[in-house]
């Protein structure tokens, strides 16, 4: 009979528990998690050639050197300053743009540069569900294995979304940030958004100066409310302007804008002074270091930074990986999705977190230099970027120069939502404006900002970093300290499987605790359940059948009964 | 084998630059892509590059693409009359051999118009010869999708079909202002470079490719690789005689493979509004409380069950009698 074996399978399993609770008088032991089961990178990409770093010309166009990690890929920089009209096909093949994404033609005041420039731009989804797979494409990752659901501008590219056909990464022009823009004041400049993607957007150009409405396109402001309808999938639509006045801007789409702006659709755009032969790097991709400086930059700084700080909420991210159908991802992105309940979970500059951003937005400066940083904050709160070792000068304050005189330092920079500061790094050593050499923090003191989902240290966290404390592959040189920041490149640290203290000492003091009941995996609970299923199953099948007899009289029982009924019924 | 082709380049090079000459001195003449030639005329900002000579710079654009679709039938090497209309572009346009791109199997215009792998006289080593010349239009855009709801792109078709070993001309038409691709997967890669074949277009724009099919039957994946144009429906199939195993999730055609959860949404409706006695909508009101209708459906149930008695006292019997 089966019911003493289950008994006795029962007994077993209990007397093993208890042994094991009682086994020993010391608490559980540490156990530390192995180095090689963790899914870990290469501090850098390795996919991006350590020659992108140096300073080289590209088609007659000057690229200054830029020894991070992952500097931009020089073909972009040469195709944003000649334009993808006038580079040369081999440097277009390089790049993976549009033969037509930057147009730049007319010289019209006749100073050497062209001033009709026209960009065109797509809306890319980033991490989005697939209904082929059980994952998401094209992915994109803001930290090790870090993949919010993203929508972003991007500049018009040839070819695949994706690295490859094998590959679900995408291609490296689809990423966050948007585009940083830089046009000339009075260039007649018209920004062309093709719309690529699944749901209705536009473009605000928010400070630049623009008409309401042009004569030609009609709404140029990118409002539904007030300008224009929404752009739908697959049409397009024109943006004209000829900007005035110079300074840091800010575009964004305007649909929806409470979530399409969280979902990334937000990027930088500069109008920078007019000057004689003044070829601009019309799109920054990934923002950060800016390899081809405007003249009147030149003409001031030693370099200049574009550094976009973003915030972006996991809940809405996942709207996106959660549905393919738009009609379902439009019901929990517009109806159902409550800002007023929502939080940040991801911080990031220039589209990255810690540690990604040491590869792309870290500020590299040798002393006695002055340096441009332009900061943007698209997030939805308040943040307040703190420099260490630094007190950086505001110039401009949402694009317009704030009074020589009256111009501050400060070590905390407070940015509002949608703002934006102009600052000068000044890297002389005084006690003031610097510090001194080091590798020098530049980070939101809001301490959320400086994590990742809630992990620490993740989030916008940056680096000044003086080129004496840069290491050969171009990350901060931290070793001589003892430090690793090795377990930052880790899938599992990211969701929050690796004691991060387990490594300060040899006996990892602070590592994680054994468990204290019979540790079974999930594989082997569910072998044991289904095995009792199967047992409950067969005993009841032997209990039907040693009964049948019974269970057949019953029934024939009620049915005569209820024959009966009737028939006493009819009669 | 290859001094035919070279004397056939040459020949087609003079060729072109004859045309091109003559097309020059005279107004374009009428071809089927006339309407194209006028959109983009009207479009001023995309030639404001050709700012040196506009008109034969559209001109001879246009030739272009009349050679470039003509070329299949007129027998000659496509990549041949690129090459001399590249070299004759750079010396009388300049900056305007920029804009056109072309390996081996890569052609590329000054807008990003694409064909790739384009494959015209190779067979595949399953074929003896050409069986068929089939000419397949391929209408692309967001219209298309209308008839599958909970899409947003798509083809006109989702599923072509041709004979094993034909040669098969694809006229793609991209209806929407932006990009779109024709992308098919799969070919065989000692014929095509990743086993591709790529037309890309940005409408409303019109390209076209060749390639030969394999000898065996097959199926062959054909998609848009602009982000998740395929998942939101711009997804086909090509079958090659009697086709190989179905692509999955394409609409109207195969089911997903991983769908959504839908639920019923509670929707405001004309109906609501409607003009009521109070005496029926609080009826009407009553009935709708989830409770109500769930007594509502046991009673249901019941009654079901009653009315069925006499059905099962007619089975019980005739089974005693097989007893």
């Amino acid at each position: 009979m089966p019911n003493p074996i289950l008994i006795v399978i029962l007994i077993f399993y209990l007397a093993f528990t208890a042994v094991g609770a009682q086994a020993s008088l010391l608490l559980p032991k540490t156990i530390k998690v192995d180095r090689a089961a963790l899914t870990a990178e290469p501090p850098c990409d390795p996919k991006i050639s350590p020659a992108w770093r140096e300073a080289q010309v590209i088609d007659g166009v000057k690229i200054e050197a830029s020894p991070g990690c992952n500097p931009d890929n020089p073909a972009w920089i040469a195709a944003a300053v000649k334009g993808t009209n006038n580079i040369s096909m081999d440097t277009l093949m390089k790049t993976g743009l549009s033969p037509d994404t930057i147009i730049k033609t007319d010289d019209l005041d006749g100073d050497g540069d062209p001033d009709r420039i026209i960009i065109k731009l797509e809306v890319m989804e980033l991490n989005g569900k697939s209904p082929d797979f059980p994952g998401i494409l094209p992915t994109f990752d803001i930290a090790p294995g870090v993949q919010p659901g993203a929508w972003v501008f991007a500049p018009k590219t040839s070819g695949m979304s994706t690295e490859n056909f094998e590959s679900v990464r995408a291609n490296p022009l689809l990423r966050l940030p948007a585009p940083v823009i830089r046009v000339e004041q009075g260039d007649i400049v018209q920004i062309i958004l093709e719309n690529t993607h699944y749901f209705p957007h536009s473009i605000h150009l928010h400070g630049v100066d623009h008409p309401f409405t042009h004569k030609e396109h009609g709404g140029n402001d990118g409002v539904p409310q007030t300008s224009e309808i929404e752009l739908m999938p697959g049409e397009r639509r024109v943006y004209e302007f000829q900007a005035r006045q110079p300074g840091t801007m800010f575009y964004h789409c305007h649909v929806q804008t409470h979530t399409h702006l969280s979902m990334g659709l937000a990027g930088m755009i500069i109008v920078e002074e007019n000057r004689p032969n003044n070829w601009l790097q019309t799109l920054n991709i990934g923002g950060g270091h800016v390899r081809h400086p405007s003249v009147a930059i030149r003409e001031k700084f030693d370099q200049e930074y574009d550094l976009h700080y973003h915030a972006m909420d996991k809940e809405l991210g996942d709207i996106i990986k959660k549905y393919n159908d738009p009609r379902l991802i439009a019901r929990d992105m517009n109806q159902r999705y409550d800002i007023t309940d929502s939080t940040e979970d991801y911080y990031t500059i220039n589209g990255l977190s810690f540690p990604y951003s040491l590869r792309e937005s870290l500020i590299i400066v040798k002393p006695d230099q002055k340096i441009k940083l332009r900061l943007l904050n698209s997030g939805g709160e308040t943040i307040a970027i703190h420099t260490h070792g630094h007190h950086a000068t505001i110039t401009h304050y949402d694009g317009v120069e704030h009074n020589p005189v009256a111009q501050i330092m400060r070590d905390v920079f407070d940015m509002a939502p949608a703002q934006r500061l102009d600052l000068t790094l000044d890297t002389t050593n005084d006690g003031k404006h610097s510090y001194g050499e080091g590798d020098w923090l530049i980070h939101d003191h809001r301490e959320k900002g400086i994590t990742t989902n809630g992990m620490a240290e993740g989030g916008s966290m940056s680096s000044i970093v003086y080129t004496s404390y840069l290491g050969e592959d171009g990350l901060p040189k931290t070793s001589h300290f003892g430090i690793d920041l090795s377990n930052y490149f880790t899938q599992e640290f990211w969701q929050r499987r690796v004691p991060i203290w387990q490594d300060l000492d040899e006996v990892a003091s602070l590592g994680s605790p054994a468990g204290q009941i019979i540790s079974m995996d999930i594989t082997t609970q569910n072998y044991l359940l289904n095995a009792l299923y199967g047992l409950v199953a067969g005993l009841l099948i032997y209990f039907i059948f040693a009964k049948r007899e019974y269970f057949k009289q019953c029934a024939m029982a009620a049915i005569s009964r209820v024959r009966s009924d009737k028939g006493s019924k009819q009669s | 084998m290859i001094k035919t082709i070279k004397i056939a380049c040459l020949l087609t090079g003079i060729l072109t630059l004859c045309v091109d000459a003559t097309a020059q001195q005279s107004n374009p003449v009428e071809h089927d892509q006339h309407e194209q030639h006028k959109t983009r005329n009207d479009k001023h900002h995309d030639h404001s590059g050709h700012s040196m000579s506009q008109e034969s710079g559209s001109a001879s654009d246009h030739l272009h693409e009349h050679n470039k679709d003509h070329s299949i039938v007129d027998k000659t090497h496509e990549h041949a009359i690129d090459h001399s209309q590249h070299s004759d572009e750079s010396t009388e346009h300049g900056d305007l051999h920029h804009h056109h791109h072309m390996d081996h199997d890569h052609i590329m215009d000054h807008e990003g118009t694409m064909i790739m792998g384009q494959n015209i006289d190779k067979l595949p080593s399953s074929c003896k010869s050409i069986s068929e010349e089939k000419e397949i239009t391929v209408r692309a855009g967001r219209k298309y999708a209308a008839k599958f709801p909970g899409t947003m792109f798509a083809f006109d078709q989702q599923e072509w079909r041709v004979k094993p070993c034909s040669k098969v001309t694809f006229h793609f038409i991209n209806e929407d202002q932006i990009r779109h691709q024709f992308m098919m997967h799969g070919l065989p890669k000692y014929l095509y470079k990743y086993g591709m074949f790529h037309l890309e277009v940005t409408g409303p724009k019109t390209v076209s490719g060749t390639i030969i099919v394999p000898g065996s039957d097959d199926t062959f994946l054909v998609h848009c690789d602009i982000s998740h144009h395929m998942e939101k429906g711009m997804k086909a199939q090509l079958v090659v005689g009697k086709g190989g195993e179905n692509i999955p999730s394409i609409p109207g055609l195969t089911p997903y493979n991983i769908n959504d959860i839908y639920e019923a949404e509670n929707l405001p409706k004309v109906s609501d509004k409607a003009e009521q006695s109070a005496v029926v909508r609080q009826i009407t009101t009553a009935l709708t409380k989830s409770d109500t209708q769930n007594y509502l459906m046991i009673l249901i149930g019941a009654l079901v069950g009653l009315l069925s008695i006499p059905l099962i006292k007619k089975m019980m019997p005739s089974k005693k009698t097989e007893n």
